[in-house]
């Protein structure tokens, strides 16, 4: 049995309603989901409400997803995509916009972008470079529009291939191209601005 | 943006191609054609670099740990109570399953029973010389901690070969520890004679500063743990000072 047909078994015994393969579900795909939304909110806190939310969503629907119809996994990244666009939509007019010329930095803040992106070696300071690297993709991450940030964050960090990513944004494979360059371009062009500030 | 270059790709054409391309999967002309104009072009060319370097920064990102209780609230808030389900279908669970359970979906394959072997021995370890220090694992019995039901999940998972090499090493584990209490209560003639002779055997060709640095530090060691222990130290240093 491969990883979608243990799925789908576990999907019919839970809409039959056995609870522990509804367990099984959750501790298969909780990871995947709160990182979804963590990198897409960029809080912890909206990240934790949203997934859970997503869960209940999936818990509620399980009866509507198709197995023949495509992977679990695409089904459960259309969920979460629509619960994180509402919850844009809602979060949008209570929140200040951050300018997009706003310099992107890391809470310790002395060492250039280049030097941090390129020293990586094996010396002490390499993991928390490495940290504040990652922070400051984070950061530059939420600074993309949703609909750059959520193409992004299915291929690669979710490494969806194009036509699941087309499927759960409903829209064709060619938007789903253009959009991942433009974010990972716009991505770059962030950091390398903020390196230009910084130094 | 120039339209066209030489090589007959237009910018368009080359940004549809551009997340294949970064993929590696272009080939034949597609892809002669792809680098003839990424060479060519002064807007494409750094265009790639840039989304390859957006990828390579996405793609570190690492993936988050969701918080501890994630999964507990989320099956709460659907089937209304936490895995009581699974307890019901499991009536007893021990502490291993228990963790075991818990670590499953980030370990999985990597917990085979030589390795649940392992942890109940690294227990054992730290059982042994809690109870060197007057401290009795039993009297933590409540969090079922007990080397018997470490053991018990742990043989659950056992291999047979595992079980033979790991018993020897307990056997070992507590007669090294029954020699360093041994030594550290004698502490002029430490260990059996025997032992010294053959230590002493062994590293002939090797300086001898080596060897009682390494003695000494065991030494400490033990008397570093008999420090936790105030009676055992009490005679060791009223016979030092006598
Ligand atoms: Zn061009």
């Amino acid at each position: 049995m491969d990883d979608n047909q243990v799925v789908a078994s576990l999907v019919r015994r839970c809409a039959a309603g056995d609870a522990v393969a509804w367990e099984e579900i959750v501790q298969r795909f909780n990871r995947r989901i709160y990182n979804i939304c963590y990198r897409f909110t960029g809080s912890q806190h909206d990240a934790e409400d949203l997934a859970q939310e997503v869960f209940i969503k999936i818990y509620r629907t399980l009866k509507s997803y198709d197995t023949d119809k495509g992977a679990f996994m695409t089904w459960v990244a259309t969920l979460t995509r629509n619960l994180l666009v509402d919850h844009f939509r809602k979060s949008k007019q209570d929140r200040v916009t951050d300018s997009m010329d706003e310099p992107i930095t890391a809470e310790q803040d002395s060492i250039s972008m280049a030097e941090r992106l390129e020293d990586v070696g094996p010396s002490p300071d390499a993991r928390l470079q490495a940290r504040e690297t990652q922070e400051m993709v984070h950061k530059a991450l939420q600074k993309l529009s949703p609909e750059l940030r959520e193409a992004v964050i299915l291929r690669d960090l979710q490494d969806m291939d194009y036509r699941e990513i087309a499927l759960a944004l409903k829209v064709p494979e060619g938007t789903v191209k253009s959009r991942i360059n433009r974010g990972r371009t716009e991505l770059a062009r962030l950091l390398s601005r903020t390196y230009r500030q910084v130094s | 943006m120039s339209e066209e270059s030489q090589s007959g790709m237009q910018c368009l054409d080359f940004d549809a191609l551009l997340s294949e391309a970064i993929d590696g999967t272009l080939s034949g002309a597609e892809l002669e054609q792809f680098e003839a104009h990424r060479k060519a072009c002064a807007s494409c060319g750094p265009m790639f670099a840039e989304a390859q370097h957006g990828m390579k920064l996405l793609r570190g990102l690492a993936e988050v740990e969701p918080p501890a209780n994630f999964v507990h609230n989320v099956l709460t808030a659907t089937i209304g109570r936490a895995a009581t389900t699974v307890q019901a279908a499991r009536p007893r669970e021990s502490w291993w399953e228990r963790l075991r359970g818990g670590i499953r979906p980030a370990l999985g394959p990597v917990l085979q029973p030589k390795f649940a072997m392992s942890f109940a021995m690294a227990f054992f370890s730290i059982s042994l010389v809690l109870n060197l220090a007057g401290v009795k694992v039993a009297n933590l019995r409540h969090l079922d901690l007990s080397p018997n039901a470490i053991m018990r999940g742990a043989y659950e998972a056992q291999a047979r070969v595992v079980k033979y090499y790991e018993n020897i090493r307990f056997v070992y584990e507590i007669e090294s520890r029954v020699q360093e209490l041994k030594r550290a209560t004698t502490p002029e003639e430490s260990g059996p004679p025997a032992e010294k002779e053959k230590d002493r055997k062994d590293r002939s060709d090797k300086p001898d500063r080596k060897y009682q640095n390494y003695s000494r530090e065991r030494e400490a060691v033990t008397m570093a743990r008999l420090f936790d222990s105030p009676p055992l130290a009490d005679q060791v240093f009223a016979r030092r000072n006598s």
